[in-house]
């Protein structure tokens, strides 16, 4: 308005508005799929209104008096999906540690790499859901089979952050190893396994977190748990104890978050050092996790 | 070599063994903590897998042979998994907005709404996806809507942390111009919060939509529509030929979706 008024009164031509057609033709072909997706999906629209006052009834039969007296069997329940989602930890973290290393680029040689890459990228690729649903119905229904099945299903990304971390791994260690004659057993060892090993710790401490999320879904499948647990009060509608079962989750599950994350930052930021200040900039620098 | 080395007093080496110690000390207590069944632990029965291999194996065998004549029936299925993710997606987007810019501390300078929001994307966040995804569909009923709701509620918790968190970690100049101008909070967020977090954002929703794809292709496990109701259909009549004909199909979707994003989130920055 009288910026560019001013502009024009000294003589000045302002640059011409950046064009708009991209993010126009961005938002119709959006509004396009959207307004697809919605349209097809056999959803009844006019029950929309009743849901928030559904789920307010049922939130209601659930959390207004949960019925506790089931929660010693809750909580052993709880302490299976948490061995279940550990064991599976640690198979997958004892895996994917040598596989991933062999996969990074430097120590593994091509015809090796290669292929363990591709078998990473096909596990990624499908829900580990699904992967570890697969092996249950080969393997039995029983939650050392849930762990199993975690473990093999979590290989595919862990083995991808392993490679990772080893590559981006400073190079100066590992020709200084080379330059003292070491092989590649030794450059791993006492090059590669010191830098990473904080990274990598972490990164296995992430994976049993990850693994209790899915070790309550495994549950809903019949693997065991809470999650098989929740699934039958649910479905003999028993909305009391559902709700007593759903607080024990959130609080399990953010009580491990928070102390899987406090030895987190210990174990890739090191102690907190008392009475000096670090730069903030020192800390964005280590290596951590988002 | 020791000779001139001795003319320097090297460091002491850390005492960090009794340390060590004490870590896999406690790494070791609590593995075994989770191997013994009577408080709830598991059992480690090798024994039991080789016993239901040799029923299992036949599947295995069946799996690795598709019968791609299947393909046709998961067509529908797979794009209403699509759309449950696309619609989940666009919709959490639109909540997602208002509720970033009350969980970030610049954006939203009143510590008690604030706090409030945070506490509740943290319990949303905490809660399995399939694990609403089962309750819902024990309160509305088996169809789409449930699906889209977990997919709504697991989108928001993802997008309101990670945003609000890189709002909070960015600096603010620029919204210090908003207030020595005399803006109100609002106005601030409006013009100068906003235009500044749009990526931020876009890189989130795309985020989402990749994940979404992943995780509807497993709520019809729970009955919450989508191509798992299909396979999970087919994996109870044991026909492992088609499942496998689906787990393609997903693995294909996904990659194919994750390239796609991957390029418009290059794009974007």
């Amino acid at each position: 308005m009288s910026a560019s008024a001013s502009a024009r009164e000294l003589g000045l031509e302002l640059p011409p508005p950046p064009s708009r057609l991209a993010s126009t033709l961005t938002a119709v072909i959006v509004g396009a799929v959207v307004l697809w997706a919605t349209a097809g999906l056999p959803i009844d629209w006019s029950d929309l209104g009743a849901i928030p006052g559904e789920i307010l009834h049922y939130g209601a039969l659930m959390f207004a008096d949960p019925n506790w007296e089931k929660l010693p069997r809750a909580l052993f329940e709880t302490w299976r999906s948490i061995s279940m989602a550990w064991i599976g930890a640690i198979l997958c973290v004892l895996v994917s540690i040598p596989l991933g290393m062999l996969a990074a680029r430097g120590v593994g040689p091509a015809w090796i790499r290669l292929p363990l890459r591709g078998v990473f990228a096909v596990i990624r690729a499908v829900p580990e859901v699904i992967i570890a649903l697969l092996l249950l119905t080969v393997t039995g229904l029983t939650p050392f089979t849930g762990a199993l099945a975690l473990g093999i299903a979590g290989i595919g990304t862990q083995g991808k952050w392993v490679y990772e971390t080893i590559e981006s791994v400073e190079e100066g260690a590992s020709e200084a190893v080379r330059a003292a004659g070491g092989g590649p057993a030794e450059v791993t060892r006492w090059a590669l396994w010191p830098a990473a090993a904080p990274a990598l710790m972490s990164f296995a401490l992430y994976r049993f977190e990850i693994n209790i999320r899915t070790s309550a879904v495994l549950g809903l499948v019949g693997a065991g748990g809470i999650g098989s647990m929740l699934a039958n009060y649910t479905n003999f509608r028993q909305w009391d104890t559902v709700g007593m079962l759903l607080i024990v989750v959130v609080v399990a599950t953010m009580t491990i978050d928070a102390i899987s994350g406090a030895i987190r930052r210990r174990i890739t930021q090191g102690a907190r050092v008392r009475g000096i200040r670090r730069s903030s900039k020192g800390r964005q620098d280590v290596v951590g996790i988002r | 070599m020791s000779q001139a080395l001795s003319r320097y007093t090297l460091p002491a080496r850390p005492h960090t063994r009794g340390r060590t110690a004490l870590i896999v000390l406690a790494v070791v207590t609590f593995t075994v903590a989770t191997c013994i069944p009577a408080i709830g632990g598991i059992e480690l029965d090798f024994g039991a897998i080789i016993r239901n291999w040799s029923n299992g194996s036949g599947l295995l065998a069946q799996f690795l042979q598709p019968d791609f004549s299947f393909l046709p029936r998961t067509i529908g299925p797979m794009l209403e998994t699509l759309q449950m993710a696309v619609v989940g997606a666009f919709f959490a987007a639109l909540v997602s907005v208002p509720l970033t810019l009350w969980a970030a501390v610049p954006t939203n300078p009143h510590a008690i709404s604030r706090r409030l929001v945070r506490a509740v994307i943290n319990v949303i966040r905490s809660v399995p996806d399939l694990v609403y995804a089962t309750v819902l569909v024990a309160i509305i009923g088996v169809g789409v809507l449930p699906g889209v709701l977990t997919l709504l509620l697991f989108d928001i918790g993802i997008v309101v942390k990670l945003v609000s968190e890189a709002i909070d970690s960015a600096d603010h100049a620029y919204m210090e111009a908003g207030r020595a101008a005399g803006g109100t909070q609002t106005q601030i967020n409006r013009t100068t919060a906003l235009p500044q977090t749009w990526p931020l954002f876009a890189n989130q929703w795309l985020y989402t939509l990749e994940l979404n794809v992943r995780i509807s292709a497993i709520l019809g496990i729970v009955g919450a529509g989508g191509i798992g109701r299909l396979l999970d259909e087919r994996r109870a009549f044991y026909a492992y030929d088609d499942v496998s004909v689906i787990v393609l199909e997903i693995l294909v979707v996904v990659v194919l979706i994750e390239v796609f994003s991957n390029y418009l989130r290059k794009r974007l920055t």
